[in-house]
Protein backbone atom coordinates (compact mmCIF):
# COMPACT_ATOMS: atom_id res chain seq x y z
CA UNK A 1 0.00 0.00 0.00
CA UNK A 2 1.35 3.42 -0.93
CA UNK A 3 0.34 6.59 0.86
CA UNK A 4 0.76 10.02 -0.67
CA UNK A 5 -0.09 12.39 2.15
CA UNK A 6 1.24 15.37 4.09
CA UNK A 7 0.33 13.60 7.33
CA UNK A 8 3.13 12.19 9.43
CA UNK A 9 3.48 8.46 9.81
CA UNK A 10 2.42 8.62 13.44
CA UNK A 11 -0.86 10.32 12.48
CA UNK A 12 -1.81 7.37 10.29
CA UNK A 13 -0.39 4.47 12.26
CA UNK A 14 -1.01 4.85 15.98
CA UNK A 15 2.08 4.35 18.14
CA UNK A 16 2.09 1.42 20.52
CA UNK A 17 1.11 2.63 23.97
CA UNK A 18 4.00 0.67 25.49
CA UNK A 19 6.45 2.94 23.72
CA UNK A 20 5.12 5.86 25.77
CA UNK A 21 4.80 4.03 29.07
CA UNK A 22 8.38 2.73 28.87
CA UNK A 23 9.75 6.25 28.86
CA UNK A 24 9.53 8.40 31.94
CA UNK A 25 10.69 11.81 33.05
CA UNK A 26 12.25 11.57 36.51
CA UNK A 27 14.30 13.64 38.89
CA UNK A 28 17.67 11.98 39.40
CA UNK A 29 20.14 13.61 41.80
CA UNK A 30 18.44 16.97 41.35
CA UNK A 31 18.47 16.92 37.57
CA UNK A 32 15.57 16.18 35.26
CA UNK A 33 16.29 13.16 33.09
CA UNK A 34 14.40 10.94 30.70
CA UNK A 35 14.70 7.26 31.43
CA UNK A 36 13.60 4.22 29.50
CA UNK A 37 12.81 0.84 30.98
CA UNK A 38 14.89 -1.77 29.21
CA UNK A 39 14.12 -5.45 28.80
CA UNK A 40 15.77 -6.34 32.12
CA UNK A 41 13.42 -3.98 33.96
CA UNK A 42 16.23 -1.51 34.69
CA UNK A 43 15.95 2.19 33.95
CA UNK A 44 18.41 3.46 31.42
CA UNK A 45 19.12 7.17 31.02
CA UNK A 46 18.07 8.46 27.60
CA UNK A 47 18.29 12.23 27.81
CA UNK A 48 19.43 14.83 30.29
CA UNK A 49 17.49 18.06 30.49
CA UNK A 50 19.74 20.73 31.91
CA UNK A 51 21.15 24.07 30.90
CA UNK A 52 24.36 23.67 32.87
CA UNK A 53 27.07 22.60 30.43
CA UNK A 54 28.97 20.97 33.32
CA UNK A 55 26.15 18.47 33.83
CA UNK A 56 26.85 17.08 30.39
CA UNK A 57 30.40 16.34 31.48
CA UNK A 58 29.20 14.53 34.59
CA UNK A 59 29.68 10.80 34.19
CA UNK A 60 26.50 10.09 36.12
CA UNK A 61 24.37 11.65 33.41
CA UNK A 62 25.88 10.12 30.29
CA UNK A 63 23.20 8.56 28.07
CA UNK A 64 23.01 4.81 28.44
CA UNK A 65 23.78 4.83 32.16
CA UNK A 66 21.73 2.40 34.20
CA UNK A 67 20.08 4.27 37.04
CA UNK A 68 20.27 2.30 40.29
CA UNK B 1 6.21 -1.21 55.47
CA UNK B 2 8.58 1.67 55.91
CA UNK B 3 11.29 -0.61 57.11
CA UNK B 4 10.80 -2.78 54.06
CA UNK B 5 11.23 0.10 51.67
CA UNK B 6 14.28 1.25 53.56
CA UNK B 7 15.76 -2.20 53.24
CA UNK B 8 15.04 -2.22 49.55
CA UNK B 9 16.64 1.18 49.11
CA UNK B 10 19.69 -0.03 50.97
CA UNK B 11 19.98 -3.06 48.75
CA UNK B 12 19.59 -0.98 45.66
CA UNK B 13 22.29 1.37 46.85
CA UNK B 14 24.61 -1.51 47.46
CA UNK B 15 23.93 -2.80 43.99
CA UNK B 16 24.56 0.68 42.65
CA UNK B 17 27.94 0.79 44.35
CA UNK B 18 28.87 -2.58 42.94
CA UNK B 19 27.99 -1.40 39.47
CA UNK B 20 30.32 1.56 39.82
CA UNK B 21 33.54 -0.41 39.37
CA UNK B 22 34.30 -2.44 36.23
CA UNK B 23 30.83 -2.58 34.70
CA UNK B 24 30.44 1.21 34.76
CA UNK B 25 33.47 1.50 32.49
CA UNK B 26 31.95 -1.06 30.14
CA UNK B 27 28.71 0.91 30.12
CA UNK B 28 30.54 4.11 29.38
CA UNK B 29 32.29 2.53 26.42
CA UNK B 30 28.98 1.17 25.17
CA UNK B 31 27.27 4.54 25.48
CA UNK B 32 29.93 6.97 24.35
CA UNK B 33 32.72 4.89 22.86
CA UNK B 34 35.22 6.30 25.34
CA UNK B 35 36.06 5.93 29.00
CA UNK B 36 36.71 9.39 30.37
CA UNK B 37 35.36 12.78 29.54
CA UNK B 38 37.10 16.11 30.11
CA UNK B 39 36.40 18.02 33.32
CA UNK B 40 36.24 21.78 33.46
CA UNK B 41 35.68 24.46 36.11
CA UNK B 42 32.18 25.90 36.78
CA UNK B 43 30.76 27.95 33.97
CA UNK B 44 28.92 31.26 34.18
CA UNK B 45 27.34 30.57 30.79
CA UNK B 46 24.47 28.16 30.40
CA UNK B 47 23.56 26.27 27.26
CA UNK B 48 20.08 25.70 25.97
CA UNK B 49 19.92 23.20 23.16
CA UNK B 50 16.93 23.35 20.85
CA UNK B 51 17.51 20.09 19.02
CA UNK B 52 14.94 18.01 17.17
CA UNK B 53 11.29 18.85 16.79
CA UNK B 54 9.62 21.54 18.88
CA UNK B 55 7.00 19.55 20.75
CA UNK B 56 3.69 21.21 21.55
CA UNK B 57 0.63 19.97 23.38
CA UNK B 58 0.60 16.64 21.62
CA UNK B 59 3.36 14.30 22.69
CA UNK B 60 5.34 13.05 19.73
CA UNK B 61 6.30 9.39 19.47
CA UNK B 62 9.35 8.49 21.59
CA UNK B 63 11.56 7.75 18.57
CA UNK B 64 11.44 11.45 17.63
CA UNK B 65 14.07 13.76 19.06
CA UNK B 66 12.12 16.56 20.66
CA UNK B 67 12.63 19.83 22.45
CA UNK B 68 10.37 19.59 25.47
CA UNK B 69 9.21 23.15 25.99
CA UNK B 70 7.45 22.42 29.27
CA UNK B 71 10.92 21.65 30.66
CA UNK B 72 12.72 24.47 28.93
CA UNK B 73 10.41 27.27 30.09
CA UNK B 74 11.06 26.66 33.82
CA UNK B 75 14.77 26.33 33.05
CA UNK B 76 14.69 29.83 31.57
CA UNK B 77 13.10 31.15 34.75
CA UNK B 78 15.85 29.45 36.75
CA UNK B 79 18.47 31.05 34.52
CA UNK B 80 16.92 34.49 35.04
CA UNK B 81 16.84 33.98 38.79
CA UNK B 82 20.29 32.50 39.32
CA UNK B 83 22.84 35.27 39.92
CA UNK B 84 25.74 32.93 39.05
CA UNK B 85 24.54 32.62 35.46
CA UNK B 86 25.66 35.60 33.44
CA UNK B 87 24.78 34.56 29.92
CA UNK B 88 22.93 32.02 27.84
CA UNK B 89 23.97 30.42 24.60
CA UNK B 90 21.36 28.81 22.40
CA UNK B 91 22.23 25.89 20.14
CA UNK B 92 19.73 25.37 17.35
CA UNK B 93 19.36 22.39 15.10
CA UNK B 94 15.67 21.98 14.58
CA UNK B 95 13.25 21.06 11.83
CA UNK B 96 10.53 23.20 13.36
CA UNK B 97 7.35 22.04 14.99
CA UNK B 98 4.52 23.46 17.05
CA UNK B 99 4.05 27.17 16.32
CA UNK B 100 2.70 28.17 19.72
CA UNK B 101 5.37 26.25 21.62
CA UNK B 102 8.03 27.82 19.40
CA UNK B 103 6.66 31.30 19.90
CA UNK B 104 6.43 30.72 23.66
CA UNK B 105 10.12 29.78 23.71
CA UNK B 106 11.06 32.76 21.54
CA UNK B 107 9.20 35.23 23.74
CA UNK B 108 10.76 33.79 26.88
CA UNK B 109 14.26 34.05 25.44
CA UNK B 110 13.63 37.56 24.08
CA UNK B 111 12.45 38.79 27.48
CA UNK B 112 15.42 37.44 29.48
CA UNK B 113 17.43 40.23 31.10
CA UNK B 114 20.70 38.32 30.70
CA UNK B 115 22.71 38.44 27.47
CA UNK B 116 21.76 35.72 25.00
CA UNK B 117 23.49 34.51 21.84
CA UNK B 118 22.29 31.86 19.41
CA UNK B 119 24.12 29.65 16.94
CA UNK B 120 22.21 27.99 14.12
CA UNK B 121 23.90 24.68 13.30
CA UNK B 122 22.71 22.40 10.55
CA UNK B 123 19.17 23.66 10.36
CA UNK B 124 16.92 26.19 11.96
CA UNK B 125 13.79 25.66 9.95
CA UNK B 126 10.25 26.99 10.21
CA UNK B 127 9.60 27.90 13.84
CA UNK B 128 13.36 27.67 14.45
CA UNK B 129 13.64 31.06 12.71
CA UNK B 130 11.87 33.11 15.44
CA UNK B 131 13.81 31.20 18.11
CA UNK B 132 17.11 32.01 16.37
CA UNK B 133 16.35 35.73 16.13
CA UNK B 134 14.95 36.01 19.67
CA UNK B 135 18.44 36.33 21.19
CA UNK B 136 20.43 39.56 21.58
CA UNK B 137 22.82 38.46 18.88
CA UNK B 138 22.55 35.58 16.44
CA UNK B 139 25.11 33.52 14.57
CA UNK B 140 24.80 31.01 11.78
CA UNK B 141 27.47 28.58 10.63
CA UNK B 142 28.20 28.82 6.90
CA UNK B 143 26.70 25.40 6.15
CA UNK B 144 23.49 25.84 8.13
CA UNK B 145 20.16 26.48 6.44
CA UNK B 146 16.88 28.02 7.49
CA UNK B 147 13.67 27.22 5.65
CA UNK B 148 11.14 30.02 5.64
CA UNK B 149 7.68 28.90 4.60
CA UNK B 150 4.03 29.58 5.45
CA UNK B 151 2.45 27.99 8.52
CA UNK B 152 1.00 24.55 7.95
CA UNK B 153 -1.56 22.43 9.70
CA UNK B 154 -1.99 18.69 9.87
CA UNK B 155 -4.74 16.65 11.44
CA UNK B 156 -8.42 17.45 11.70
CA UNK B 157 -9.32 20.78 10.09
CA UNK B 158 -12.76 22.36 9.94
CA UNK B 159 -13.11 23.64 6.40
CA UNK B 160 -14.58 27.05 7.04
CA UNK B 161 -13.11 30.44 6.07
CA UNK B 162 -12.48 31.13 9.77
CA UNK B 163 -9.87 28.36 9.84
CA UNK B 164 -7.95 30.19 7.15
CA UNK B 165 -8.20 33.45 9.08
CA UNK B 166 -6.95 31.71 12.19
CA UNK B 167 -3.97 30.33 10.27
CA UNK B 168 -3.34 33.72 8.70
CA UNK B 169 -3.28 35.40 12.11
CA UNK B 170 -0.92 32.78 13.46
CA UNK B 171 1.37 33.45 10.52
CA UNK B 172 1.14 37.18 11.15
CA UNK B 173 2.37 36.61 14.72
CA UNK B 174 5.39 34.70 13.46
CA UNK B 175 6.20 37.37 10.86
CA UNK B 176 5.82 40.19 13.39
CA UNK B 177 8.09 38.49 15.88
CA UNK B 178 10.83 37.89 13.31
CA UNK B 179 10.60 41.43 11.91
CA UNK B 180 10.71 42.97 15.40
CA UNK B 181 13.71 40.93 16.55
CA UNK B 182 15.92 40.97 13.46
CA UNK B 183 17.00 43.45 10.80
CA UNK B 184 14.96 41.91 8.02
CA UNK B 185 12.23 44.03 6.41
CA UNK B 186 8.69 42.70 6.53
CA UNK B 187 8.33 42.74 2.74
CA UNK B 188 11.57 40.86 2.28
CA UNK B 189 10.57 38.21 4.80
CA UNK B 190 7.17 37.78 3.16
CA UNK B 191 8.83 37.59 -0.27
CA UNK B 192 11.02 34.75 1.00
CA UNK B 193 8.07 33.05 2.66
CA UNK B 194 5.85 33.04 -0.40
CA UNK B 195 8.53 32.58 -3.06
CA UNK B 196 7.87 29.99 -5.73
CA UNK B 197 10.38 27.73 -7.41
CA UNK B 198 12.94 27.64 -4.58
CA UNK B 199 11.62 24.53 -2.91
CA UNK B 200 10.76 22.64 -6.10
CA UNK B 201 6.97 22.78 -6.09
CA UNK B 202 6.56 24.07 -2.59
CA UNK B 203 6.20 27.66 -1.41
CA UNK B 204 9.05 29.21 0.58
CA UNK B 205 12.81 29.66 0.52
CA UNK B 206 15.71 27.71 1.91
CA UNK B 207 18.17 30.33 3.16
CA UNK B 208 21.80 29.23 3.57
CA UNK B 209 24.23 30.70 6.15
CA UNK B 210 25.65 33.77 4.42
CA UNK B 211 22.37 34.62 2.67
CA UNK B 212 20.60 34.72 6.04
CA UNK B 213 23.09 37.40 7.14
CA UNK B 214 22.69 39.28 3.86
CA UNK B 215 18.90 39.43 4.28
CA UNK B 216 19.36 40.75 7.81
CA UNK B 217 17.72 37.73 9.38
CA UNK B 218 20.83 36.68 11.31
CA UNK B 219 23.49 39.07 12.61
CA UNK B 220 26.70 37.27 11.66
CA UNK B 221 28.22 34.15 10.16
CA UNK B 222 30.23 32.33 12.80
CA UNK B 223 30.59 29.38 15.08
CA UNK B 224 31.33 28.62 18.72
CA UNK B 225 34.39 30.88 19.00
CA UNK B 226 32.62 33.96 17.63
CA UNK B 227 29.53 33.27 19.71
CA UNK B 228 31.50 32.91 22.95
CA UNK B 229 33.49 36.08 22.25
CA UNK B 230 30.29 38.01 21.57
CA UNK B 231 28.56 36.65 24.66
CA UNK B 232 31.50 37.60 26.90
CA UNK B 233 31.49 41.04 25.32
CA UNK B 234 27.77 41.44 26.07
CA UNK B 235 28.29 40.22 29.65
CA UNK B 236 31.08 42.75 30.20
CA UNK B 237 28.95 45.54 28.71
CA UNK B 238 26.15 44.65 31.12
CA UNK B 239 28.57 44.69 34.06
CA UNK B 240 29.89 48.11 33.03
CA UNK B 241 26.37 49.56 32.97
CA UNK B 242 25.58 48.12 36.38
CA UNK B 243 28.65 49.72 37.95
CA UNK B 244 27.77 53.11 36.48
CA UNK B 245 24.28 52.85 37.92
CA UNK B 246 25.73 52.14 41.37
CA UNK B 247 27.99 55.20 41.21
CA UNK B 248 25.12 57.46 40.27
Amino acid sequence: MIHYTPLSESDIYPIDEAAYTNRKCVNYEGKTVFVEKNTNGEYQLVQLLSTDPQDYLNEKFTPGTIIP
Amino acid sequence: MEKDTEKKDGQEQEQGEEQQSPSSIVQKIQALGQTNIPQAPDSNIHVLSIIGQIEGHIQLPPQNKTTKYEHILPQLIAIEQNPKIEGVILLLNTVGGDVEAGLALSEMIASLSKPTVSIVLGGGHSIGVPIAVSTNYSFIVPTATMTIHPVRLTGLVISVPQTFEYLDKMQERVINFVVNHSHIKEEKFKDLMFAKGNLTRDIGTNVVGEDAVEYGLIDEVGGVKEAMTKLNELINEGKGNEQQEVIQ
